[in-house]
């Protein structure tokens, strides 16, 4: 790849923006000024790149570098092991996967928590505050509720509570900026979205990183249909901003916080909710918090599953899902689950990845930000869906333009719009298919299905390349399929919660 | 539409079978966009090349500096690697025709979308 050499990190590199960064480590000297360099380069960061883990190692010493901790991050189910490889990939940590379905654990020192919340086979992060491996459940509920009661003050909070704190100040620097892109895109619609001059932009470009992306982004015309979802999306996230800035306005002291508890297990006395009202009182108690269930700081989790018991702080606020995509469709499949998926089939460098039911084009993109050394095409019938899935690549452009300085780059990935039983691709031409078929539920109907699967897999084996050829499908419509595909494809179910989807991995 | 992907298309209207390749291509609208080069992606890539439908595309396209083929230890030579590169995923056709080289059906490319959809008659049963 054209990256150059990752020895020298920062000084070597060209990014505008990156360089303002390294300039600020000159003037560093308190932990706050770590914390703003560090959301800089987060904010820069929007795409893995060995080379900007390098450079968060040279930020000076602080205290809470040689904090170690236990992270827990929630993941699809079926998709654990999927997850404990990207962990152990990128930040070289082995996981361990929990009984408790679609959980796993790592120990990470404080440093790579920006790397954490690049992951992207996790829903939602937490910091675990303590495991109890095996809890000992009295027999009444009394009994239970008062030992969680004196469970709270005896658990060692303080290093879960510098990396909650530490995690805190890198969300709101990722929200101002994103008020600050955002009130711009509003301004662009009152001024009626003009069509601009490549010059204009370059020339703009150089002024303001940030704005170039908005520019760009209203030059495509397909986009000038979605600008009435866009206001009301950006109108609605403004709202969730000032919310959340008059949340900042209150007394620094006195955190808000709320108790979630999760409960899996035959052999309890007692309700989840129970759990959380008492343990939250006890915890109340304790830090002299103020308890609120919808405007909170702090999220206090306690997992519980048969006799494992597990606190823990919560690092995300909403899921990481909808990541990539800025126009959603009926059915948009969440990133976390289309980075699995596309993980499962381990793509090789300069691999062909067809999905020829995209949708919004969900799996594409995931494909073609997480592995920009393969190629990938989006299909669909549904021209509204082709549509949408060109707006969201054009979206992603926009991104990688930001983050590379770069002026209209483009990436590896085209749309087209095709009939599945009938793809205008060669035999034998395609490396990966990965697709999310469509449920009956949400879009068709289960009548349909038996009609489509057929014709569909018949020709997703056509093109798909013998020998080395492989897919990996979400349906969930198991008994359709299975009655359906033969002796010769190799099977792999992976049982998801929530809508009972089952993902297959036959080789073709 | 990149000509990478024009090189794996092929036409699906009844009847003709892999004599629907490769699509004739022309365009209206041509973009240049430029694209992280990966050396590595292109050298891979080079083998899967259908040549002489890229030459065609290429040509129609009326794009200079087209590499005829592999050349010789073409892996290590970054002046071809990037000539390739160009070809198969800068340039962007934003408004064209492909055209079925057997039946002479025609599908349209708006906005940079292909769009390959056949009516019932035109389709296989």
């Amino acid at each position: 790849m054209d990256r150059g050499s990752s020895s020298n990190p920062g000084i070597s590199h060209d990014l505008p923006v990156l360089r303002d960064c390294i300039n600020n480590f000159g003037s560093i000297a308190n932990m706050s000024d770590v914390q703003e360099a560090t959301n800089q380069l987060l904010h820069v960061n929007l795409h893995e790149n060995q080379r900007y883990i390098h450079v968060t190692e040279s930020v000076p010493r602080s205290e809470s570098e040689h904090l170690r901790v236990t992270i827990g991050a929630t993941v699809p189910t079926g998709f654990e092991q999927v997850a404990a490889d990207e962990v152990r990939e990128k930040l070289r940590s082995s996981c361990k996967i929990s009984k408790d379905r679609g959980k796993i654990y790592f120990d990470i020192s404080v440093e790579s928590l920006a790397q954490v919340h690049r992951l992207r086979s996790v829903d939602n992060l937490f910091v675990v505050v303590q495991e109890l491996k095996d809890f000992q459940f009295k027999e009444t509920k009394e009994k239970v509720l008062k030992d969680f009661e004196e469970l709270a003050g005896k658990l060692p909070w303080s290093d879960p509570l510098k990396v909650w704190k530490i995690n805190t100040s890198f969300k709101k620097k990722k929200t101002k900026r994103k008020k600050l892109n955002q009130n711009l895109s509003k301004e662009k619609i009152d001024n009626g979205g003009d069509k601009r001059d490549e010059r204009d932009v370059k020339k703009e470009l150089s002024n303001n990183a940030l704005d170039s992306h908005i520019l760009d982004y209203y030059e495509k015309p397909a986009i000038k249909e979605e600008i009435s979802t866009l206001v009301g999306d950006v109108l609605a996230s403004c709202k969730n901003e000032n919310d959340e800035s008059s949340k900042e306005d209150t007394d620094p002291e006195v955190l808000k916080f709320r108790v979630t508890c999760n409960r899996a297990g035959e052999k309890h006395c007692f309700s989840s909710n129970e759990a959380a009202r008492d343990f939250g009182g006890a915890v109340q108690d304790y830090f002299k918090w103020k308890a609120d269930m919808t405007n909170f700081d702090v999220e206090v989790l306690l997992n519980i599953h048969d006799n494992e018991v597990i606190v823990g702080i919560a690092l995300t606020e909403e899921s990481l899902h909808r990541r990539n995509i800025t126009h959603f469709g009926p059915t948009t499949l969440r990133s976390t689950l289309a980075y699995g998926m596309l993980r499962l089939c381990a793509p090789q460098p300069s691999d062909i990845i067809v999905d020829p039911m995209c949708g919004t084009g969900a799996i594409p993109i995931e494909g073609a930000t997480e592995w920009f050394n393969c190629f990938h095409i989006a299909g669909d019938n549904n021209p509204l869906a082709v549509n949408r899935a060109a707006n969201n690549i054009s979206s992603l452009l926009t991104k990688s333009q930001i983050k590379e300085g770069k002026l209209s780059w483009g990436l590896p990935i085209d749309a087209i719009q095709w009939d599945i039983c009938n793809l205008p691709l060669r035999t034998g031409s395609v490396d990966i298919i990965v697709t999310d078929m469509p449920f009956g539920k949400r879009m068709g109907s289960k009548k349909r299905n038996w009609n489509l699967y057929p014709a569909c897999l018949w020709e997703m084996s056509r093109i798909c390349k013998p020998g080395t050829g492989r897919a990996a499908l979400l349906t969930q419509d198991k008994k359709c399929f299975t009655k359906i595909h033969g002796r010769s494809i190799r099977n792999q179910y992976v049982p998801l919660t929530g809508i009972e989807p089952s993902t297959l991995q036959s080789a073709g | 539409m990149k000509l990478l992907t024009h090189n794996l298309l092929s036409s699906h209207v009844r009847g003709v079978g892999p004599r629907g390749f490769p699509l004739r291509l022309e365009a209206t609208e041509v973009r240049v966009i430029p694209v992280e080069f990966n050396p590595d992606f292109v050298a891979r890539m080079i083998p899967k090349v259908e040549w002489a439908a890229l030459l065609e595309a290429a040509d129609h396209l009326h794009l200079a500096e087209v590499p005829k083929g592999p050349t010789q230890g073409y892996e290590q030579d970054e002046t071809f690697l990037r000539k390739m590169h160009h070809v198969l995923l800068e340039v962007e056709v934003v408004e064209g025709t492909l055209q079925c080289p057997e039946s002479g059906r025609v599908f349209p490319i708006t906005r940079g979308i292909p769009n390959m959809l056949l009516n019932e008659e035109e389709t296989e049963t």
